[in-house]
């Protein structure tokens, strides 16, 4: 059953059979009925969650994207068209260079890091001994508030931390990672690839459980390196594996912007200005909700585009196969 | 392949890996027995001179840790609570009950999941603000604080969870129609097929789900963040910590921040451990982490 009968039609029909013979399928119609109302009383909470919690707030922040609103008394919502948008792409703005191409940045830089890393660890990891103790260890930042990563890395990034302790041991001059602005944006990018690196590698091991041992016994017999293996082998069936991370990923670090409140705020200056941080900036310190509104929306176009290459990317990918 | 050529070498890779993972933890465990001014001092030392506590017990004083706990504590369970409840109910609706609209809803279900959090953040928190007959508003939401002055605000917008449907949904749906129908014919209503077997079988996906959903929650950052720039009362342990972070001076007050760091993240660490087949499923399952 694809469509359930609407209630009009489900009206018409019980009528229809009342005059008609099949006596014993009025029944089914009002236990049918019946379900309905059940089934409204077991949605009612989630339908009113999402009237109050869904469809309000997207009205409401596509009715301040396009409006000029200080905050506080709702009767001060100035609609303005499209101004808030053109201010954003205007010349001057900030928001296309850097906030934007910083935002792109922060999410490639993360992809490229933790992907790489987790397949190095990955194929390595596939097949060892103690598997559920290096999934627990490699699992420990996901499941780590933000604030507490945040600050550890911040601390240890500090000159007299963890990180400029290692380098001066090693013999090399300290690095002000945070504070000087060409080097805060990847000092970042490594703390947010740290910590998404867990569920890159989960992802990974799942899919190299699934190539045949014998795929490899033959290469052997073949007499393949492990480098051609790897390249010719592993890495064609990894790839939707591969995607997924890879896209998965970019998606989150579009996104995500709690690592750089609590480690940078976007400084210095805005070296570490990323779109969600600029829109949440925009609306609670600086007042300016139409702008924040605004932003949000382009950067929801943003993500949505992604998303969509994605699914577009899966679904050639499932045409293939 | 690797592996077995160079068994040395992938082990190599794995424990360097691994190192790198549990030295942040161990800095901060560390950093939380440092003394006064033993800190950010050059050069760099890892281990503290003495194991000292006091900075737990500053940490308890001086943040006001059991507040903070009371709050994450209740925020926590609440939403855990309230999102088993809906999605196992409006999950057990979509799978099991006919009516009109069910498909419809279902993929409403399944879209809204693609909205990305932070395009809610403005109109949430304008909503709760603003939000009628609460916290000393009329009843157009004007002239007062809102739902801002009670609990609700830390846990209203997490209360649905769209993925706990989907998963509790598509766990229902495996389940076999004869046997629900077997109990109908005995008499039982939905309410009872619902409670007396739909959700005994369910089981290990809500141990999922919940698990999923704890972890979130207790670690959510934002939002709190945001509600307690509104009402102070109202800070978690993220948003508290980070506060004694930002506003005093980082030199004397880190090995405090990182031992109140060592306890805030300490009931989910153990959580996770102790059900970590369950977390890793889920994870696997939304494929969003």
């Amino acid at each position: 059953m694809v469509n359930a009968p609407s209630p009009a039609t489900t009206e018409r029909a019980q009528s229809q059979r009342s005059a008609g013979p099949v006596a014993g399928r009025r029944g089914g119609t009002r236990h049918r009925r019946h379900q309905t109302v059940v089934a409204c009383l077991f949605l009612a909470p989630t339908l009113l969650f999402f009237a109050v919690f869904l469809i309000l707030p997207l009205g409401f922040a596509l009715l301040l994207s396009m409006s000029h609103w200080a905050g506080f008394d709702l009767g001060g919502i100035r609609p303005v068209g499209l101004d808030n948008f053109t201010r954003l792409f205007a010349d001057g703005s900030t928001f296309l260079v850097p906030v934007l191409t910083h935002t792109l940045l922060f999410a490639l830089g993360t992809v490229v890091l933790a992907l790489t890393g987790s397949v190095l660890v990955a194929t390595c990891i596939d097949r060892l001994r103690f598997q559920g103790m290096w999934r627990t260890v490699y699992f420990l930042p996901i499941v780590t508030t933000v604030v507490a990563v945040g600050n550890v890395w911040k601390y240890m990034y500090e000159p007299g931390g963890l990180v400029n302790g290692a380098l001066n041991t090693l013999g090399l001059g300290s690095v002000a990672f945070l504070q000087d602005p060409d080097t805060a944006l990847p000092s970042v990018v490594v703390v947010q690839a740290w910590a998404s690196f867990g569920s890159a590698i989960l992802v990974l091991t799942a899919g190299l459980k699934s190539v045949p041992a014998s795929y490899y016994e033959a290469a052997a017999l073949d007499g393949a390196g492990p480098v051609v293996v790897f390249r010719d082998i592993t890495l064609p069936l990894l790839r939707p594996c591969l995607l997924f991370v890879c896209i998965t990923q970019f998606l989150t670090g579009l996104q995500s912007f709690a690592l750089i409140i609590v480690m940078t705020k976007g400084g210095p200056g805005d070296a570490t200005d990323v779109a969600a941080l600029e829109m949440y900036q925009q609306a609670f310190s600086y007042g300016d909700w139409g702008t924040a509104s605004a932003a949000a929306f382009v950067l929801f176009v943003v993500v949505l585009m992604v998303t969509l290459a994605q699914l577009w990317i899966f679904r050639r990918k499932g045409e293939d196969a | 392949m690797i592996r077995r050529r160079f068994p040395w070498l992938s082990c190599l890779v794995v424990v360097t890996g691994a190192v790198l993972t549990v030295v942040p933890f161990l800095d901060m465990v560390m950093t939380s027995f440092k003394g006064p001014g033993e800190s950010g001092r050059l050069p760099y030392r890892f281990l503290p001179k003495a194991f000292d506590l006091s900075n737990y017990r500053a940490a308890i004083d001086q943040l006001d840790l059991p507040v903070l706990f009371r709050n994450s504590v209740i925020a926590t369970t609440v939403i855990t609570a309230s999102v088993l409840c809906t999605s196992s109910l409006a999950g057990y609706a979509l799978a099991k009950l006919r009516f009109p609209g069910r498909n419809f809803l279902f993929r409403l279900v399944l879209s809204t999941m693609m909205f990305p959090p932070f395009l809610f953040l403005i109109p949430h928190f304008l909503i709760l603000v603003h939000w009628p007959l609460a916290g000393g508003n009329n009843l157009l939401g004007r002239g007062g604080a809102g739902l801002t002055v009670s609990i609700a605000a830390l846990v209203m917008p997490f209360l649905v969870n769209n993925f706990g449907i989907f998963l509790t949904r598509q766990f229902m749906v495996s389940i076999p129609d004869d046997v629900l129908d077997a109990a109908r014919v005995d008499g039982a209503g939905e309410f009872t097929v619902w409670w007396r077997i739909v959700l005994p079988q369910t089981m290990p996906v809500m141990v999922t789900l919940g698990l999923l959903t704890f972890v979130d929650a207790w670690n959510e950052y934002i939002w709190s963040l945001l509600v307690a720039t509104a009402n102070p009362n109202l800070m978690t342990l993220p948003v508290g910590i980070q506060l004694l972070q930002d506003y005093v001076d980082p030199a004397s007050t880190l090995p405090i921040v990182m031992a109140g760091l060592v306890l805030s993240i300490l009931p989910v660490l153990i959580l996770f451990v102790l059900l970590q087949k369950y977390y890793i499923r889920g994870v696997v399952l939304s494929g969003l982490k």
